[in-house]
């Protein structure tokens, strides 16, 4: 019994002076000045697509106070997702690993552009471990093994490394998106912290691009994996309130729901919007983005959203993102007031859990919904993030079709939901 | 017996208890299901209310974007008629149209075309969202289509939203265009050739409204507009060209001809200067030789050569005054003779030169007055050349005024320089003959002329005294009325 207490008493001890460690290292390290990641962006609105390319890598690497690059992230309008470009950006930098991808419109601490192309190098310290990697022709394997395969291939080589935090671009077409992460998840681990953003195009939803290393791809997704000691804060939210009584889902599978309180999905919308089916089609878009319906989720803030993509002649809807047979849902509605205010509890979470530590750059994946709900004043969110940020903290960020980050409620222990029309706010540690 | 009783009374008691008790189960149930009813109630009223606010929500979110669309596109209108409205050259104003202007106005793809009257086709000035390929395909279309000529010559904007009555049209313009929705509009500037603007876009989304129609057909207004100013703008830019041109021919001719005519004139000077000198000489030996003659020194001479000889020293003493005269003229001319300018009482000048004159003054009558006033009687002038032009023109006067004449000498300022005019009532100066008489050895053809001898050297003499004092010299006269000469000279500063 007594030599239990001293064995206790002798880890208490070691695991003070771990911590009091650590806190040192960390102070040295800050009075050296050193960071354990350092970041170059670079952007460029010009047209040509070539010479833009140029400019924005010529602007990062002369940003990026290293010689060593480890990883390229790149997001651009539809007009650089060709393969020259990326061929002119691995002769400029020569083979550094590259992830990215299409988007209606890129954002940057220069503000929103609808053409060009951001470009952010990083480069860390020596105890941060990262893999990349991608998987393609989604569309011909069950969607989870899709999932899973990209979720292997990044885990290869991370034996023996802790794992951090994994962020992943997909394909913003693919229909089902839930299916994918928890294809995802069975290998990553189902609580652990994955950030995502899906591919947008110009609104024609006709197809959107991934860039991995020197490809430009369709029906794919790509990712990277972080390990080590690799400091994060992850904020998630889309500012929509619940209208009206809760209805059931009486019958679902995936993300097709069939009946809502045991009548035809599609009757909720036509009840609430006095629309008969021919003009909710025709005016789908808009109803699809300022009501949508939202999942209720014990202890969470927020409702999960959930956009209707299609209506079938059978009067189900088909959601962008998977609907679980009886969830309590509500009708949703949100404004552009409501909207902004989400953009500052996203990024107060994502700044809170990095605990005071400085931020070494943002990443933003705000979705398209709230780019058309916004209108012109989808500037005045930029605005909002950059007045709560430090004048030269780096931001990159997309549109995205769809966002995935995890929930903080205890119940769901963190695990990462296929999210609609919210903005994700990821932060990294500098 | 008693105990059944009591057990009876009992069990009567407890069912009672409990019939009772089951029926105040029963009403608190009734209340409950009641109150659940209730909620239900306000959930479904609740329920409608949300109804209301979703459908009212809509069409304030409909129209709101509605409305930031046509903001967009006003601005967009307003940064593009900037644009094109700033040039004025032709090829700019279309190349001013980018990619972003027509993305505020929800389109991606524009063209205009400009018909080519003599040639029956029509010229691409300017293309966005198509291929050099596309754009010819497009053109090679519409070229054959009295459509677009039609657009033109009625001045009217077509929309597929305004098509609908037309749907073979609107098919075949989506066709050719290859896009979803468009508009069309007339660029009709009043000079030079005139044609169309086309917006479009592929997007299905897209519904055009009365209000793109409007906003494309003011900006194809606007372009029309930029058209005929750039275009008015070149032909005036060409005319003043042309005219700038011709100015400088004549300057270049004008100014060879008078460098010709300097070289003439200096050697006509240096010649005048060269023979004057050439011709003094000798002169002087013959003066000298006739005045030693004359003396007797030589041995008396008779009066016939005496009068010969007279007539030598007289007639020498003209040429030598001839010759100085020309002498000084070549001087003035060549600006070797420098003006040694003072400041000079004019009064005391004219009665020094009156006194020189007063014996043909008194033998012709003539009556003479002086009107000089005070502020206009000092001068800045060379003495003895200011001398020589009064002595010249005052003797000139009594010259040709005939007795009992009148002769009046005035002056006065006019702006910085003095003027003075020597009026006299002689026989006049013919007008065809007034600018001539300034000229070396001119002399106006009459009777006192021909009696009179002179060199015809004096007016162009006083004429360049004048002109190298920077005033000017004229006469106005009138046939057997008088003359007035008048000159200018600096006033005295």
């Amino acid at each position: 019994m007594r030599e239990r207490k001293k064995i206790l008493k002798t880890i208490s001890a070691l695991s003070e002076i771990a911590a009091l460690f650590r806190i040192f290292s960390a102070i040295s390290m800050k009075m050296a000045g050193e960071m354990a990641i350092k970041i170059g962006m670079g952007l460029s609105t010009k047209r040509d697509s070539l010479k833009g390319t140029q400019e924005a890598v010529r602007e990062a690497r002369l940003n990026l106070q290293s010689q060593k690059i480890d990883l390229a992230v790149v997001f651009s309008s539809l007009d650089f997702a060709h393969v020259t470009v990326f061929r002119t950006i691995n002769n400029l930098l020569g083979p550094v690993p590259l992830i990215g991808c299409s988007s209606l419109a890129i954002i940057s601490n220069q503000g929103i552009f609808k053409h060009g192309l951001a470009i952010m190098l990083l480069s860390f310290s020596a105890d941060i471990y990262f893999s990349t990697a991608c998987v393609k022709e989604i569309s011909v394997k069950p969607i989870a093994d899709a999932g899973r395969e990209l979720g292997e291939k990044l885990l290869y080589g991370f034996r023996g490394i802790r794992r951090d935090l994994s962020m992943i671009f997909s394909d913003g077409l693919i229909s089902d998106g839930s299916s994918f992460i928890t294809g995802l998840q069975e290998k990553l681990g189902m609580s652990f912290p994955l950030a995502g953003a899906s591919a947008s195009d110009n609104l024609a939803f006709k197809r959107t691009y991934l860039y991995f290393n020197e490809e430009v791809l369709s029906d794919a997704a790509c990712g990277v994996l972080w390990g080590g000691k690799l400091n994060f804060g992850l904020g998630i939210k889309h500012g929509w309130k619940p209208l009206g009584k809760p209805h059931r889902v009486t019958k679902s599978t995936g993300n097709i729901v069939y009946e809502i309180d045991n009548a035809p999905a599609v009757n909720m919308y036509k009840e609430y919007l006095a629309y008969d089916l021919a003009k909710l089609r025709q005016e789908l878009k808009h109803v699809s983005i300022f009501y949508p319906i939202g999942i209720y989720l014990a202890g969470e803030d927020e409702y999960l959203l959930r956009n209707i993509l299609l209506i079938q002649d059978n009067g189900s809807l088909i959601f962008q993102g998977n609907v679980p047979q009886d969830s309590r849902i509500r009708l949703m509605i949100g404004t552009k007031e409501s909207c902004l205010t989400a953009t500052s509890q996203a990024l107060n979470e994502a700044k809170d859990a990095l605990l005071g530590r400085q931020l070494g750059c943002v990443f933003i994946f705000d979705s398209v919904s709230r780019y058309m709900l916004l209108g012109r004043q989808a500037k005045k969110e930029l605005e909002i993030i950059k007045e709560n940020l430090d004048k030269d903290t780096p931001i990159i960020g997309l549109y995205t079709y769809g966002e995935q980050a995890p929930l903080k409620a205890l119940n769901y222990q963190g695990r990462t939901y296929f999210h609609n029309q919210t903005i994700t706010i990821l932060g990294i540690g500098g | 017996m008693y105990s059944s009783d009591y057990l009876i009374n009992f069990l009567g008691i407890a069912s009672m208890a409990t019939i009772v008790s089951l029926v105040i189960a029963l009403l608190a149930k009734m209340e409950r299901l009641k109150q659940v009813d209730n909620l239900k109630k306000s959930l479904d009223e609740m329920d409608e209310q949300a109804k209301l606010i979703v459908r009212t929500d809509m069409e304030l979110n409909k129209t709101q974007e509605e409305l930031d669309k046509k903001i967009a596109g006003l601005y967009a209108l307003q940064r593009l008629s900037r644009a094109i409205s700033t040039t004025l050259e032709e090829e700019q104003i279309f190349q001013r149209i980018e990619a972003s202007h027509l993305e505020d106005l929800a389109f991606e793809k524009a063209c205009t075309f400009l018909w080519n009257e003599r040639e029956k086709a029509f010229i691409t000035k300017m293309h966005l969202g198509y291929s050099e390929d596309e754009i010819e395909q497009i053109k090679s279309a519409t070229d054959l289509e009295e459509t677009y000529l039609d657009l033109i010559k009625n001045e009217k904007t077509i929309s597929s939203s305004s098509l609908q009555d037309e749907l073979m049209l609107r098919g075949q313009i989506k066709g050719v265009f290859k896009v979803n929705s468009f508009v069309i509009s007339p660029v009709l500037p009043k000079e030079g050739y005139r044609g169309i603007l086309f917006v479009g876009t592929e997007s299905i989304d897209t519904v055009i409204g009365e209000g793109d129609q409007e906003l494309i057909t003011i900006l194809a207004n606007q372009l029309g507009q930029a058209l005929e100013n750039a275009r008015l703008f070149e032909k005036t830019w060409q005319a003043q060209q042309d005219l700038e041109k011709k100015v400088e021919e004549r300057t270049q001719e004008l100014t060879r001809a008078l460098n010709e005519l300097k070289v003439v004139s200096k050697r006509k000077t240096d010649f005048i200067s060269s023979v004057s000198h050439e011709l003094r000489t000798p002169l002087t030996s013959i003066k000298g030789y006739a005045s030693i003659l004359l003396t007797g020194k030589l041995g008396k001479i008779p009066p016939e050569i005496q009068e010969r000889l007279d007539k030598i020293n007289r007639h020498s003493d003209e040429l030598v005054h001839l010759v100085n005269d020309l002498l000084d003229i070549a001087h003035i001319e060549s600006g070797r003779l420098i003006m040694k300018k003072e400041v000079l009482d004019l009064k005391n000048i004219i009665e020094e030169v009156l006194d020189l004159l007063s014996m043909q003054l008194k033998e012709k009558q003539i009556d003479f007055s002086l009107r000089i006033s005070e502020d206009a009687n000092i001068i800045f002038a060379d003495r003895s050349q200011i001398q020589r032009v009064f002595i010249n023109i005052i003797s000139n006067a009594i010259k040709f005024t005939s007795v009992k004449g009148k002769i009046t000498i005035s002056s006065h300022k006019s702006n910085k320089t003095m003027q003075i005019g020597v009026a006299d009532t002689g026989c006049g100066i013919p007008e065809e003959m007034q600018e001539a008489i300034f000229e070396e050895f001119y002399r106006v053809d009459n009777l006192i002329n021909q009696e009179v001898k002179g060199t015809g050297l004096g007016l162009a003499l006083v004429k360049r005294i004048i002109e190298a004092h920077n005033g000017r010299i004229w006469v106005e006269s009138k046939l057997n009325t008088g003359s007035t000469f008048s000159f200018t000279l600096p006033q005295s500063t």
